[in-house]
């Protein structure tokens, strides 16, 4: 008797060991039905999309609304980041229909042919998108991608921690606030932070400018300028005040700011990376035509609208970049603070000295890898 | 001429409100092989952890060789120890257990201001394999050094926890029912061993058993305890032969035990009946416990027996017969080579010497009585019989109701 | 001769093993010998060179987090053993009771103890701990530098794996005979030689057990080094998945260096279990 209770505990634990291990995050709407993971649509059940994002993304009652509108089942899940959504696609531990990623990423996707090219008969709101955002060049001819957000990196710092304002990338290397700097935890953007400083393409393939780049910052840490390398723990540690400088993104900093109102955000003079994530559709979707409805539903003033507020990332669409002042004035009763919007949406001069992010090819990502993992010998 | 090595004085062990041990009071004397013998809880164990300095006792001093040893931890005392479940040590061979306490060193004993003081002496290595060696030839385990004690029998598991204790030359041997997990032949040679051993080696045994015929092979002295008490102390015949209360007279052998009146000096009064017998010393009329061995009993035919009584059952026990007879309402054991069927009438004759008589004691009227032994649990013998049940008896020659 | 009907039941044993032990461990050996274009090679290992500084220094903070596991394990796991069953279960409780709460959050929370404005600086400085020190020393100190060293990675594995060792020598001492122990001491053993030829040698396994629970995770681990070391102590772990989620996706690399740690720590472990056997017939320290 023993025996078999073991037995169909272990079993029961197997199973649900192995359920666990098959789903993933996801919202699902309110009408309590079985959320299912993974691919396609169940035999005569209805209309499914399969969305990967990132996480607090998206503005809930969007994914709520878009089902009730089209009836169609919307299974949403979040990746980690662009590295993590290459490695599931690639390791096929997943089958999307609808993904956003970087620019960068994009551009290394379609290179790798795994992005399908999109109907934009399907798509008419894609015409409400800023011309600034259309065919960039991580897609030029504008055939596989919907801009969703975009924004910039710049530098945060705490006013009640440095001596003056922050203007240029030179903080980020000085040994003025040795131990209080923060260094952003990914190759990419850490060796850009130095391409920028030393005026160099964020996008160069030349070895000796990257290895100039990474000497900047190998030199920093041997000086102990930085108090260690981060991505989301920046959140608490600008927050409680146990760091003074780090590099992070505009809408990032503006959750940050609701928290601790002693910091502030510049793009630095130097220039810095400004991003886009875009929505595309893989190549190998089984719910193409319901993934254009959600692209197109994305799309839309409404969905804009909604997102810059719930996120706080820059929509592309340009009815909403117009209409977000009245809009917030309506929703919380009082004017928007212009300053705090155009850190959300820069405008075009600080567009202007930015640089957004090419794919790189392979041997230079492995040069980035390398140096990376040296910085931690 | 022996000397005294230990002694308990009015040793009581007590916990929350039960008494383990009952004001003890022991002497026992080197080189003799002493066995505390008693049924489960009566604290022969208790009396041993004692000694072995396992426990304190509540109060009450222990002497050893006129040192009060109270505090003396076990490690510091020269007491060795084989235990119940022999406590070998699992993660050793057979060598390295028998030579642990040799390489802890020998432990010297001084006096200083009246208190004993001891230190440890290392031992050299040649010495530890020729003592181990010796000692596991003593043993018969001579081979076995390197053996693992899982692949060991109970018996040699045994002899080597016999030899782990002796080889360290204790002044005293303790053993804990050591016998007990062993089958009888075994046990039966194991008990001439260790006598072998104890008198060869010249230590003093304190053993400690419930099993009272392996305390009479084996000892020089028994002390039967009950209830935390001593009950009586002598050699083994003197415990069989003139056993001091009812419990002793029970728990040794076998035993019938009556109600008898001491009319006069060797002469008493049983189921009105008088017996010569060798005891004196008691006062006149005095009511007493009378003890008649089932193996003292004579049968012989109904007309020239001193009682008559009738066969209630009989066993075959292969030496001899187990019969219960009634007499008068009172159930008694003979052993005896003669069948007798069940139902037949008999008399019985006593010797003088088959009769011993004891002072009344708390446990007069528990034991003796073999009414459990037949057929008829109704019938419990009286104890307080009546005379005038008695006459009618005597005529009829036959129980009645 | 009974044909018994056990191996039967061991077969969802066997399939679990197969599926979730064996068959990923095959796949990791497959992708360390092959490239990306899926030819045989042995390039991954030999870049293993030059990532010897983080192969040492992982094993060295696991190693030390071990030993420290062991130090404060062992006395609290003896002292517990020793103790009546009541205050057994409730030290049993309070040990398991972080356990409860997740790894992740378990270690983000001694992010907050550490920092540089954290619980324990702040604390120090509410008691003027640090005017103190700079008032004696002459020194300028603000805070303590904790998190970011070597030493919070040690204390979040040790903190983390702490139970684990304590169990299995807690479990094992509080079995031991108690009559072997008063053997011992009946046949001369002091309280420390009965500790040091009875107790320790058969509660080796235990040992054993715990140091292999504790040094494995710490070997690997890459969360702890992330959030306490700051990212500035690399280890194996973070090494790991560099190569699986960093800049360049190269699940080869990543596998050849997951597969030379597996090696190491198998032959650690191996020798760790021939020492201990070895004690069993050795004589005694």
């Amino acid at each position: 008797m023993k025996r078999i209770a073991a037995l169909a505990l272990a079993s029961s634990l197997a199973t649900g060991l192995l359920l666990t291990g098959c789903s993933v995050e996801h919202v699902s709407s309110e009408t309590g039905a079985p959320v299912s993971s993974g691919s396609g649509t169940e035999p005569g059940s209805g209309r499914v999309v399969n969305v990967c994002s990132w996480g607090e993304y998206i503005d809930t009652d969007l994914i709520d609304q878009f089902e009730e509108k089209t009836g169609i089942k919307v299974n949403y899940q979040t990746a980690e980041s662009n590295e993590a959504l290459y490695s599931l696609l690639k390791s096929g531990g997943a089958t999307f229909d609808v993904i956003v990623p970087s620019d960068y990423m994009i551009s290394q996707l379609i290179e790798e042919n795994m992005l399908a090219e999109l109907n934009y008969d399907n798509i008419p709101n894609f015409s409400k998108i800023d011309d600034r955002f259309k065919n960039l060049s991580y897609d030029p001819e504008n055939k596989y991608t919907v801009p969703y957000t975009w924004g910039t990196l710049g530098i945060i710092y705490n006013t009640a921690m440095v001596e003056e304002p922050i203007t240029s990338w030179s903080a980020m290397f000085d040994e003025q606030y040795a131990g209080d700097v923060l260094l952003i935890n990914n190759s990419r953007d850490a060796l850009g932070i130095a391409l920028y400083y030393l005026g160099y393409s964020v996008n160069t393939t030349d070895e000796a400018q990257i290895r100039e780049a990474f000497q900047l910052i190998s030199d920093a840490v041997s000086a102990g300028v930085y108090q260690g390398k981060v991505m989301d723990e920046v959140f608490q540690k600008m927050e409680q005040g146990n760091a003074a400088i780090s590099t992070y993104y505009a809408g990032d900093y503006l959750t940050m700011l609701e928290n601790n109102p002693d910091l502030a955000y510049v793009v630095p003079e130097e220039g810095s990376n400004w991003f886009v994530d875009a929505m595309c559709v893989l190549k190998d979707a089984q719910n193409k035509d319901e993934a254009e409805e959600w692209i197109n539903f994305m799309a839309s003033t409404e969905a804009n609208l909604a997102n810059m507020d719930y996120i706080w990332y820059a929509s592309p669409n340009t009815e909403a970049l117009e209409q977000y002042p009245a809009y917030y004035e309506e929703t919380y009763g009082e004017p928007l603070d212009l300053e705090l919007y155009e850190i959300m949406a820069a405008p075009q001069e600080v567009l202007d000295r930015c640089e957004s992010y090419l794919v790189l090819p392979e041997a230079t990502r492995a040069l980035y890898n390398d140096l990376w993992i040296e910085l931690g010998l | 001429m022996s000397k005294e090595l230990i002694r308990l004085t009015d040793c009581v062990m007590s916990y929350d409100d039960d008494i383990i041990l009952d004001h003890l009071n022991l002497y026992i004397n080197d080189k003799e092989f002493l066995t505390l013998l008693g049924p489960s809880g009566c604290g022969k164990t208790t009396t041993l952890r004692i000694i072995g300095g396992f426990l304190t006792p509540t109060s009450g001093d222990v002497f050893f060789d006129g040192v009060r040893i109270n505090d003396v931890p076990p490690h510091k005392r020269t007491v060795n120890t084989v235990f119940q479940k022999y406590a070998l040590f699992p993660h050793l061979n057979v060598f390295e257990n028998v030579a642990f306490g040799l390489r802890l060193g020998s432990t010297e004993t001084s006096q200083v201001n009246g208190k004993p003081i001891t230190r440890k002496v290392k031992i050299p290595e040649s010495e530890i394999r020729r003592r181990v060696m010796e000692m596991l030839e003593v043993v018969n385990l001579k081979g076995f050094e390197k053996r693992s004690i899982s692949a060991l029998s109970g018996g040699q598991q045994q002899r080597v926890a016999i030899a782990r204790a002796l080889v360290n030359q204790p002044k005293v041997l303790l053993l804990d029912e050591p016998l007990g997990a062993l089958d009888m032949r075994l046990r039966k040679d194991m008990q001439n061993e260790l006598k072998r051993i104890q008198q060869e080696m010249g230590i003093t045994f304190i053993y400690v058993t419930h099993d009272q015929e392996e305390a009479l092979a084996m000892s020089d002295t028994v002390v039967v305890m009950d209830g935390g008490r001593i009950q009586q102390i002598g050699t083994p015949e003197d415990i069989y032969n003139e056993p001091k209360n009812a419990f002793v007279a029970d728990f040794i052998g076998e035993s019938n035990i009556i109600d008898g009146i001491m009319r006069a000096d060797g002469v008493v009064e049983i189921f009105n009946r008088k017996f010569q017998c060798l005891d004196k010393g008691f006062d006149k009329d005095e009511p007493v416990d009378v003890v008649i061995r089932p193996e003292d009993v004579d049968i012989v035919d109904e007309a020239s027996g001193q009682l008559k009584g009738t066969v209630t059952s009989v066993t075959f026990k292969g030496v001899h017969y187990d019969t219960i007879v009634d007499f008068y309402g009172f159930k008694w054991l003979i052993q005896t080579t003669d069948f007798c069927p069940a139902g037949s009438h008999i008399g019985i004759k006593i010797d003088p010497d088959g009769i011993h008589v004891m002072k009344k004691s708390a446990y007069s009227g528990m034991f003796g009585d073999y009414s459990s032994y037949s057929e008829e649990y109704d019938e419990i013998g009286d104890v307080d019989y009546d005379p005038e049940q008695e006459e009618s008896f005597r005529e009829d020659g036959h129980e009645e109701e | 001769m009974k044909k018994s009907k056990r191996p039967l039941l061991a077969i969802p044993y066997v399939v679990w093993m197969a599926i979730f032990v064996v068959a990923p461990i095959i796949m990791v050996v497959i992708y360390a010998f092959s490239t990306a274009g899926g030819g045989f090679t042995l390039e991954n290992f030999t870049r293993m060179g030059t990532y010897t500084v983080i192969f040492t220094r992982s094993f060295r903070l696991a190693l030390i987090a071990t030993v420290v596991c062991l130090l404060i394990g062992y006395p609290l796991s003896y002292m517990m053993a020793k103790e009546g069953p009541r205050f057994q279960r409730v030290g049993m409780m309070l040990i398991m009771l972080p356990m409860w709460v997740n790894f992740l959050l378990r270690t983000y929370s001694w992010m907050s103890i550490l920092e540089k404005n954290g619980l324990l600086n702040q604390f120090f400085s509410a008691i003027g701990l640090f005017d103190l020190i700079n008032a004696v020393f002459g020194t300028n100190i603000q805070y303590f530098h904790m998190i970011g060293t070597q030493g919070a990675v040690v204390l979040g594995m040790v903190y983390n794996y702490l139970p684990f060792m304590i169990l299995p020598i807690y479990s094992v001492i509080v079995k031991l005979d108690n009559s072997l122990l008063e053997a011992a001491r009946d046949l001369g053993a002091s309280s420390t030689a009965v500790f040091r030829k009875v107790i320790f040698p058969l509660s080796l396994p235990g040992i054993l057990s715990g140091v292999t629970m504790v040094f494995v995770p710490s070997v690997s681990t890459f969360a702890i080094s992330r959030l306490l070391g700051g990212g500035t102590q690399m280890l194996l772990g973070d090494l790991i998945e560099q190569q699986f989620l960093g800049g360049a996706y190269n699940p080869h690399l990543g596998s050849a260096i997951a597969l030379v740690m597996m090696i190491i720590v198998v032959v650690c472990m191996w020798i760790m279990n021939h020492f201990g056997e070895g004690e069993e017939q050795a004589v005694m320290l």
